[in-house]
């Protein structure tokens, strides 16, 4: 398949206003992006604007404020989905296309259910949360994300393990919680965990290399299948070097930390 | 039609990031004797029904959207 | 006043045998704000036409003619010295200015205040801010790219007595800064630069000025009137309510005791998430041409929007079926509707072929349009309610508010003459005290909270330096097509301790320092736009003030050949028992860089290279933070040699050219070494400091001097020669980066980077609590 016949659906409603940015990521590695909105995809539309998610190779949920956050981040999103086109965002997943959700997008991925997904790959109920971040504010700024993926994530197919990658956050609930107290365990031996925290020499993160307080320095999580990517921080913001906030200080390479993560799963459909 | 108030805290255990900032804040402003400060959300619904079916739907929306059950309690009362 | 027998709300107000105090007294009870004389010229338009006016048509007046709406104050001040300022690359002065970029792209600028709602209620307040500034970026066809909020308040712990009815500061600070955190993160427009003064002039009145920049591709540039008689005129986005009435005519008044009780109406509630579907849609109609002019819905609300996008077009007129406009509640009358300013509305013009089209597009984003009026050739706005005409007055007399020649007094400045120097053993703790002070202190307690990085295009961030040991920048850049390297710098300019003191100098400096920061950072200044916040016009010192700070900003302007595409003007910004703000005029400047990859920041870099001060320190000591601090009084305050301000500015941008400076940070608050101790911080790198070669100033004054015109720069061994062949002796000479302490030689400056990380980082996060744990 050549790259531009892989054909990425970017989600977007009311308040999801990464799209932009999702949509430029996806276009750097060569793919065919489009802006979707919900509500073409459930045939709210005039027919001219209808889509169908089964006709992409690749949904992208954005981050944002979808809905304006109210209820909690992502909730509402997943909500509207939920009840009109789950079962096909099911199958989507299931037949292993790709799904990548960043910030916003992994709020929606995890209130939708598709992540973590320990055991299925959409339960009824979400068995996890990301909640507001220990310094309950909103927390804009530079992270470090050591790839912690033995292999089975596509998202990471092309970055060496554990190498790590500057990639910022801006979110105000990104902390990863779960009332399963054998929920790291689990994600640890499904080789589910992608990114985590690191501080600024690779050490473990206290904040602010940590912003949220997330458990074992969780930033970003596959589902068992490894097709299924959340992460909170925006890989998304760093497709060239000089959005790095520090590039000023010197640079080996013009192209930005987070470009990998989207020329990874371009792999898939070599 | 009757009006059912939707009560949504966190779970014991489960740390209040809010109340915990606002009492830092609040002590910072001079109130002393402050012990703790928690976070609540209410939503009132009015819906045309039954007060035993608003009950019902009440507990549904939580389930469905209002409350993420791995951190969140919910209480529906008719008001 | 005489109710028509009508099944709705309307009156007659008899006005035509009013006595004058009746006028007044009709003025003050319809909430009008209008003088008697302008009660008297309503008096003589509607003799004429034989009629009383009805009370939809009074407060439309009241709305057209307030100080917000038609400038009745500074309009001929303005005129005298800002309108003259002409640059072949103005592609529009509409609702927001708009500059060449590019071949195919301008870009849009505009800042305005928002400074008395945001008194009464700061969250909503500074929110809606955010809200209108985006819809006059957007009017211009424009994409939002950036916001900038520099705001003023009293000190957060301040002593004083805070007047009956005020907020304090620090209630203030965090509701205006949540506000905009919201708002702005919601909409997903990054906030990326901005700036806080402390001080408690501004106990009673605090300033939030909100400024947007966007992005248009130069074909697709809009205006902001009507194409001409037969248009459709479509009402966008959110409903309308009560919220906001009269907030025009409140923000020309000064604020009493009891405002937070008169006018909660006065301070309208946003909706971001209304308003990210109507930018979509908005953008979207007019691109695909289906659009001829569009125009936000602020002060005034529908009254101006409707008469100032016909009018504009020459000469045209409206009928408006007001009964048609969505509402939020039922019973509104229609003057209410007609002058509500509820947030997250729109008003676009179109062909009526286009009409279904346009509509589609914004029911496919859940965005009520409703088409209400219809422009016409008579140059009458007529308004009909349920087909009886209630409304029928002249466009022009309506837009043609009074303009008038204030009286003023020429302020008494600062001088040498009369300097009391203050006696302070300089020691590592003077600098503390500097460093520590909160207009100095780290602003990362706000700055993290607002997303700067959204849109993906931030080049050059708000803090710079190592990841987490980040010190102030001078100007944020933004990269706003992607694939292309041009960039637009942005900053602002602002000290109104200047200003306060010397007016006209302190509007040269304004810019100066705007300048200064753009230049900082290896770009071009280009376009500024300016908020004048001041007090009382019809107070002659206030308005001598406002005069001469406006003479010496439209005089640097001019020399600079900066044009002001666009600007706003905040007047009464007093509190009762008459205590006035600081003259403040809030510069946001753009700048224009080639290539981005050229950009520098304000951190050391590197062990072992050279300093230097370009431009001339003087004997300026006039409102200094030194002088603040320590007790200083009068003395001569920092003036701006325009020759050799644009002389300077163009050496310096030919060695960012030639890539020949690592670090650059521009002095201002605190002098010299308070910008060397930021480059250290933010580089986490010592200096050796050495002030001999500045010349016979006494040590003090080169340390804490504010002279303008001047900058710090570091400069590797290697470049040094090509440097100083470009700089020639406008670059002094004054040490070497290296170490983990900042020594000043001839002095007891003996201070580690830790110690002055701490103490410039530490203050805010200390008063506004949640530090990090």
């Amino acid at each position: 398949m050549k790259n531009e016949d892989v054909k990425v659906c970017v989600l977007r409603i009311e308040g999801t206003s990464c799209e932009d940015d999702m949509y430029q990521a996806f276009k750097m590695v060569g793919a065919s992006p489009e802006k979707v909105h919900l509500k073409q995809l459930i045939g709210q539309t005039s027919s001219s604007l209808k889509r169908n998610i089964e006709d992409y190779d690749i949904l992208a949920f954005p981050g944002g404020f979808s809905a304006g956050d109210y209820v909690r981040g992502g909730a509402i999103f997943a909500a509207r989905i939920k009840s009109t086109i789950g079962p096909q965002i099911k199958k989507f997943v299931e037949s292993e296309k790709p799904v990548i959700g960043v910030c916003n997008g992994f709020q929606t991925l995890v209130e939708l259910s598709l992540l973590p997904a320990l055991n299925e790959t959409m339960s009824s109920k979400s068995t996890a949360v990301l909640y507001r971040n220990d310094s309950s504010r909103f927390e804009c700024r530079p992270t470090f994300l050591r790839n912690d993926n033995r292999g089975k994530c596509i998202f990471t197919s092309d970055i060496p393990k554990k190498k790590i990658l500057m990639i910022p956050s801006a979110h105000a609930e990104g902390k990863l919680l779960s009332m399963d107290p054998k929920f790291v365990d689990k994600l640890v031996e499904n080789d589910q965990i992608v990114f985590r925290y690191v501080g600024e020499n690779g050490e473990n993160a206290k904040y602010p290399w940590n912003p949220n307080g997330s458990l074992s320095d969780i930033a970003g999580i596959c589902n068992s299948i490894g097709n299924v990517l959340g992460m909170m921080p925006h890989p998304e913001r760093v497709l060239t070097r000089f959005t790095h906030p520090d590039w000023t200080r010197g640079y080996n390479s013009e192209e930005g930390d987070g470009l990998c993560v989207f020329r990874s799963v371009m792999k898939k459909f070599l | 039609m009757v009006t059912v108030e939707i009560r949504i805290e966190l779970k014991k255990g489960i740390v209040d990031p809010e109340g915990k900032n606002v009492m830092k804040t609040l002590k910072l402003l001079g109130f002393s004797g402050v012990r703790s400060v928690k976070s609540i959300k209410v939503f009132d619904v009015e819906l045309d029904a039954s007060p035993e079916e608003a009950i019902k739907s009440g507990e549904e929306m939580c389930t469905k959207l209002l409350a993420n059950s791995v951190i969140q309690d919910f209480k529906v009362t008719v008001r | 006043m005489i109710r028509r027998n009508v099944p709705y709300s309307l009156y007659d107000v008899n006005i035509l045998s009013a006595t004058d105090d009746e006028l007044m007294c009709i003025s003050s009870e319809m909430g009008l704000s209008l003088s008697l004389e302008e009660m008297r010229m309503i008096v003589a338009h509607f003799k004429k036409k034989g009629r009383n006016p009805t009370d939809i048509e009074l407060q439309s007046l009241g709305q057209a003619w307030s100080e917000h709406c038609c400038y009745k104050s500074s309009k001929l001040t303005l005129k005298e010295f800002i309108f003259s300022i002409d640059n072949p690359n103005v592609l529009s002065r509409g609702d927001a200015g708009v500059m060449v970029f590019d071949d195919d792209y301008g870009y849009a600028l505009r800042i305005e205040s928002h400074n008395h709602p945001s008194a009464i209620e700061p969250y909503g307040g500074a929110a809606t801010g955010i809200g209108g500034i985006l819809r006059d970026v957007v009017c211009m066809g424009a994409q939002p790219i950036g916001l900038v909020d520099p705001l003023c308040f009293g000190y957060i712990n301040t002593c004083k007595k805070i007047p009956k009815g005020i907020k304090h500061p620090h209630y203030l600070v965090n509701g205006v800064v949540s506000g905009i955190r919201d708002y702005g993160n919601c909409v997903g427009i990054p906030t990326i630069s901005g700036g806080f003064f402390f001080d408690d002039r501004y106990n009673g009145n605090c300033l939030v000025n909100v400024g947007c920049l966007g992005i248009v591709k130069r074909e697709e540039l809009l205006s902001n009137y009507a194409s001409g008689p037969g248009d459709v005129m479509i009402l966008l986005g959110g409903l309308t309510g009560r919220d906001g009435i009269h907030g025009v005519t409140f923000a020309s008044t000064n604020l009493t005791s009891t405002s937070d009780k008169d006018s909660k109406g006065a301070v309208p509630f946003g909706d971001p998430i209304v308003k990210e579907p109507t930018i979509h849609a908005c953008l979207e109609a007019n691109q695909k041409s289906l659009i001829t002019g569009m125009k936000d819905l602020g002060g005034g609300g529908l009254s101006c929007v409707i008469g100032e996008m016909a009018f504009g077009v020459g000469g045209c007129g409206a009928d408006v079926n007001l009964d048609k406009v969505p509402l939020k509640e039922n019973n509104l009358t229609p003057w209410e509707i007609w002058i509500s300013e509820s947030q997250e509305r729109m008003m676009i013009t179109c062909r009526p072929e286009n009409v279904q089209k346009v509509l589609e597009i914004f029911d496919m984003w859940d965005v009520n349009a409703t088409p209400i009026a219809k422009t016409t050739d008579t140059a009458h706005i007529r308004i009909f309610w349920k087909g009886e005409l209630i409304f029928d007055m002249n466009s022009e007399f309506l837009t043609s508010g009074p303009v008038y020649n204030r009286p003023h007094i020429k302020p008494k400045i600062s001088t040498k003459i009369d300097e009391k120097f203050p006696h302070v053993k300089i020691t590592n703790d003077t600098i503390k005290t500097l460093l520590s002070d909160i207009n100095i202190a780290s602003k990362e307690w706000a700055i993290r909270q607002y997303d700067h990085e959204v849109r993906a295009s931030t080049v050059i961030h708000p803090m710079v330096g190592k990841i987490n040991h980040t010190g102030p920048g001078d100007a944020s850049v933004l990269m706003p097509v992607p694939g292309r390297y041009k960039g637009l710098a942005v900053a602002v300019g602002c000290n109104p301790w200047f200003t306060e003191e010397n007016p006209y100098n302190g509007g040269k400096a304004c810019v100066d320092e705007a300048c200064r920061n753009i230049i900082a950072v290896g770009a071009k200044p280009d376009a500024l736009t300016d908020c004048l916040n001041f007090g009382n016009p019809e107070n002659p010192e206030r308005f001598g003030e406002f005069r001469e700070a406006v003479r010496g900003l439209g005089e640097i302007c001019n020399d600079l050949q900066l044009p002001i595409p666009s600007g706003n003007v905040s007047l009464y910004n007093e509190t009762p028992g008459g205590e006035h703000i600081l003259p403040t005029p809030m510069i946001l400047i753009c700048g224009l860089i080639d290539d981005i990859r050229k950009a520098v920041t304000a951190d050391i870099k590197n062990e072992g290279n050279k300093l230097f001060i370009i431009g001339k320190t003087k004997d300026e000591m006039g409102a200094s933070l030194f002088f603040r601090k320590f007790g200083g009084e009068k003395g001569d305050v920092p003036d701006v040699d325009s020759k050799n301000l644009k002389r300077l500015m163009d050496k310096m941008l030919k060695t960012f050219d030639k890539s020949l400076i690592r670090s650059c940070h521009d002095c201002s608050d605190g002098g010299l070494i308070i910008a060397i101790a930021e480059m250290c911080i933010s580089g986490q790198i010592g200096a050796k400091i050495d002030l001999s070669e500045i010349g016979d100033l006494c040590i003090e004054r080169k340390l804490f001097s504010e002279s303008n015109t001047r900058w710090i720069a570091e400069v590797e061994e290697k470049d040094v020669e090509a440097f100083k062949k470009i700089m020639d002796s406008d670059a002094i000479y004054i040490g070497k980066t290296g170490g983990d302490k900042l020594t000043v030689k001839d002095t007891d400056i003996n201070l580690t980077v830790d110690e002055m990380r701490s103490t410039w980082n530490d203050p805010i996060w200390n008063l506004m609590g949640g530090n990090a744990e």
